[in-house]
């Protein structure tokens, strides 16, 4: 299939429009991440009435689906705020996909922290190392090795969830590739311009997770060999 | 917050009529997924390479791809290849249902070729060779020791893609199939109220995702049902030795009865 200048002009626009997926995508994943680690170590605390919202607040978040979300912070958001501030797209695919993968990564984080042997903890602590110290050079390391496959499975997940923002009439690659389709009758080399886009990423993000992960994994391989 | 509950209650036939919908394209992607997977896992697991590398391919482009571009790429892309329009499975590729249902479906196969190949690469070598020295043949291996225990690895895993993908089907509402979410945004378009129609359609996939959360949890008592009593054992007196360790050093504490969401 030949590539006509004016399909050119199209792809240049396909490339803006991944820029701002790929805009979406990084801030709302370190967003969430953020938040992800904050609500993570503060639903740990022992007090029932934190566990108990935590619980309801994640079943909710998690039981519905992403797209519903951001069409509800889009088409709701300014009725919700009383219509006095505007939501674009962006802010409001930015402020779904936050809300719902701080959830994830905090069960994540959770998950991590109770699966910390508890014999660190008592090492430390028979060592004499500070707390501090203990937590920085003991505790989180582990924690981090523990949750790194599921963060980057939750990097890939959001990834591909920044897609949906397109339908809130967000310009990014997805709706720049329905345009094009629209316009030219190609759709077929469009789309899959647009999903190379995704898989390359996320070939990319493989690579680099494999490395990280024997990066923090160093100290495990000789134990267990 | 401005929910209006009469027309939640008023909406709510239709709302159900849209619940029916998403809940026929999952079943109908679950089997279909399914049915690709097998073949896909198997080819991925040979050792030759021409099955091998091909699979691999498979599982890489249908899992990187956003579930949205699929049903794009399915419903919009395809027609325009002549060997898809004239050929004799036009009727199927017509049909935005069907469509739905391709698209999801090889999405869910591509993530089941993973799951079903960690599955049963998890189970012990020891287990198989014994096998083998009993004499029993790779065949009743296969399928009596290698495959319930790759069930038995991999349930999670499933649970996890099952519940996700079910949620990703909102999607299929960009190439006009109405299933609970495209009915939610009908429902919006009519009465410009965006708050009522989202959240009654959010209360349905909540309880749609929790049964079938039940029914994993059911499936998983089930197949585990000899590692009960061993569990019990071991997860008390951890739990209640890991509390006072962890509030220790932090303030923090680990509840011990909670089960992941």
């Amino acid at each position: 299939m030949l590539i006509s200048a004016s399909e050119a002009g199209y792809f240049q626009q396909l490339a803006r429009g991944a820029v701002i997926t790929m805009e979406l995508a990084v801030s709302g994943y370190i967003l969430a991440l953020i938040g992800g680690a904050v609500v993570g170590l503060v639903t740990l605390l022992p007090n029932r009435a934190i566990q108990a919202v935590w619980r309801v607040y994640a079943s909710i978040v998690m039981g519905v689906p992403s797209l519903l979300v951001i069409f509800l912070f889009y088409y709701g958001g300014g009725t919700l705020l009383g219509g006095i501030i505007d939501i674009t797209p962006f802010e409001a695919g930015l402020t779904a996909l936050v809300v719902v993968y701080t959830v994830y990564v905090a069960e994540l984080v959770r998950g991590a922290m109770r699966n910390v042997p508890r014999g660190q903890f008592e090492a430390t602590a028979a060592l004499a190392i500070r707390p501090v110290g203990a937590w920085l050079h003991v505790i989180m390391p582990q924690v981090v090795r523990l949750a790194l496959p599921g963060l980057v499975n939750i990097w890939m997940i959001v990834l591909k969830d920044t897609a949906l923002v397109s339908l809130a009439g967000l310009n990014d690659l997805v709706s720049h590739a329905k345009t094009a389709a629209g316009a030219t009758k190609e759709p077929f080399i469009f789309f899959i311009a647009a999903a190379l886009f995704f898989v390359v990423f996320s070939a990319v993000t493989l690579r680099f997770s494999a490395r990280l992960e024997a990066r923090f994994g160093r100290g495990l391989a000789v134990a267990k060999a | 917050m401005p929910f209006d509950p009469s027309l939640a209650w008023d909406s709510l036939p239709r709302m159900l009529f849209g619940l029916a919908n998403t809940v026929g394209i999952t079943a109908l992607t679950l089997v279909l997924g399914l049915a690709m997977a097998i073949p896909v896992t198997l080819a991925r697991m040979s050792p030759r390479r021409i099955f091998r590398l091909p699979a691999a391919w498979f599982v890489m482009f249908f899992r990187g791809t956003p579930a949205l571009i699929l049903m794009y790429l399915v419903y919009y892309g395809l027609a325009q290849l002549p060997s898809i329009h004239d050929g004799p499975l036009w009727p199927i590729f017509a049909n935005a249902f069907a469509c739905a249902v391709i698209g999801l479906a090889l999405n869910h196969a591509s993530y089941l070729v993973e799951i079903l190949r960690g599955g049963l690469e998890a189970v012990p070598a020891g287990l198989v060779e014994a096998s083998a020295a009993l004499g029993i043949s790779p065949r009743q291996t296969y399928q009596w020791v290698r495959l319930p225990l790759a069930m038995r690895y991999a349930l999670k895993a499933y649970q996890n893609e099952v519940i996700g993908f079910t949620k990703g089907t909102a999607v299929v509402g960009v190439i006009t199939v109405v299933d609970l979410t495209a009915t939610a945004n009908e429902v919006f378009e009519r009465t410009y109220d965006p708050v009522t129609p989202m959240l009654t359609a959010a209360v349905l996939y909540w309880c749609l995702i929790n049964l079938m959360r039940i029914g994993f949890e059911f499936a998983d008592r089930r197949l585990n049902r000899h590692l009960a009593a061993e569990e019990q054992r071991r997860r008390k007196p951890v739990a209640a030795s890991l509390q006072p360790a962890l509030a220790r050093w932090t303030g923090l504490a680990a509840p011990n009865t909670e089960r992941a969401l």
